[in-house]
């Protein structure tokens, strides 16, 4: 009888220490090290190709952008310094505005990238590392000014 | 040896029970308790839980210093409205009756509520021989410095402040009077006449430079091309040309808005920092001593 009593025993015992092997590799699990990524995050702008346009003029100008995106931006790489870039500017301005505000804008916006020298000093940086620079400051509507100090992060674009 | 481990297990058990019994009579959640607990957290600037457990303790007592530090509380997390309600239940009784409207004014100037705190000050009968009440009245001019509405005469909005201090302020009430703000519509007329004129004149002056440089080539690409009769090309450039030129009208008058922009911030920024820094705010007490 004590003998069997005291295999009972042992074998709770073994159950036992099994039981709590198995907590101490789910723990082990718990508090492993994460996978950890050197890769850099994807802050690229991604292009959208959609055509939801009714408007005849902003149809023809999202065709041309498709084209330029598709045959020569993607394959160029992102290369623009500015956040929106150029192109997406141009498209956001004519939404924005019309055509012609639109394109005044835009012509703007290409002369002030050609400028080398001046960026650093009158543009604040989007979290992709470019200079932020939205078409609402250049509405001509002073309550559409959302003015942002040079070298700052905006983190709500 | 069964015995004496009964024994053992008997005597353990007794002493723990002590141990509870000592720790109820305790009683760590009477208010008092509870707000030493809020007091510690206070100066702990764990200003979140401690109005938790000032609350709390308000429940079943009664005090205006607890209300009060409430108010400092929610005033220090940013929780403006909850600040101003707090001090505002503060009976004229008390003895921070008067800091508490005080606070309750200022809690709505740094909230930016100037046309409020304007209202507030000269509706709240506020007690002008209380030591404190030349914050409110240095902070109820400089309330007018932040707002689009007509200014007080120089010489009686100067007299608000110490002689010392005049002339910065003075200098800030000049801005504000006559602020330097370029004109969008100069600028694209300058810009027309010559163009990236109105970019230098709202001081991008790259942007001008480059400007008057692309305009220059693509109307002189233009040109040539007509004189060689390559017609085409002389469109293409006259159209780039136009473009250019015309965007940088434009560009210029929207520099000009950014320009006006730009300087409104810095002077709101260098007003924000002159307040800080010359302590026109009510003074904290401390309640950490």
């Amino acid at each position: 009888m004590v003998n069997k009593l005291s295999a009972f025993l042992y074998f709770l015992l073994i159950i036992l220490f099994i039981s709590l092997n198995l907590f101490a590799q789910i723990e082990n699990s718990k508090w492993g090290k994460a996978d950890y990524s050197y890769q850099m995050p994807d802050r690229f702008e991604h292009r959208d190709y959609s055509f939801n346009e009714k408007n005849p003029e902003r149809f023809v100008l999202k065709s041309v952008l498709n084209a330029y995106w598709f045959f020569i931006s993607d394959v160029d790489g992102n290369n623009c310094s500015f956040s929106p870039t150029c192109s997406h500017f141009f498209l956001l301005s004519v939404k924005k505005t019309n055509i012609i505000q639109g394109s005044l804008m835009f012509f703007d916006r290409f002369t002030r990238d050609m400028d080398i020298f001046g960026k650093v000093d009158h543009y604040p940086y989007a979290q992709n590392g470019h200079y932020y620079d939205p078409p609402s400051l250049y509405m001509l509507k002073k309550d559409s000014i959302n003015y942002i100090p040079p070298s700052v992060v905006v983190k709500n674009e | 040896m069964n015995k004496i481990i009964f024994l053992l297990i008997i005597f353990c058990t007794n002493s723990f029970s002590q141990e509870v019994r000592s720790t109820q009579s305790l009683n760590l959640f009477s208010p008092t308790n509870i707000k030493k607990f809020g007091d510690y957290l206070f100066c702990q600037h764990d200003y979140l839980r401690a109005s938790i457990e000032y609350e709390k303790y308000l429940q079943n007592s009664f005090n205006d210093t607890v209300s009060f530090k409430i108010g400092l509380a929610n005033l220090a997390m940013g929780k403006f409205e909850n600040a101003s309600n707090k001090f505002l239940s503060i009976s004229q009784n008390s003895v921070f009756y008067n800091l508490s409207r005080l606070e309750y004014l200022q809690a709505n100037f740094q909230t930016g509520n100037y046309d409020t705190y304007r209202d507030l000050y000269e509706n709240l009968n506020l007690n002008s021989h209380y030591k404190y009440f030349f914050k409110a009245r240095e902070l109820y001019s400089f309330s007018f410095l932040f707002t689009d509405n007509p200014l007080p005469q120089k010489k009686i909005f100067l007299n608000t402040f110490p002689e010392g201090e005049q002339n910065k302020i003075g200098e800030f009430y000049s801005w504000k009077s006559d602020p330097p703000y370029k004109s969008p519509v100069t600028a694209a007329l300058l810009s027309t006449v010559v163009p990236g004129l109105g970019k230098i004149y709202t001081h991008k002056y790259s942007d001008g430079i480059f400007a008057f440089v692309t305009v220059g080539i693509l109307g002189y690409l233009a040109y040539a091309d007509f004189h060689a009769n390559h017609n085409f090309r002389g469109w293409l450039f006259s159209a780039l040309g136009a473009g250019f030129y015309g965007g940088n009208i434009y560009g210029s008058a929207a520099s000009a808005q950014i320009f006006n922009a730009e300087i409104k911030f810095q002077f709101f920024n260098d007003l924000k920092n002159f307040l800080e820094e010359h302590n026109y705010f009510v003074p904290l007490i401390n309640f950490c001593k």
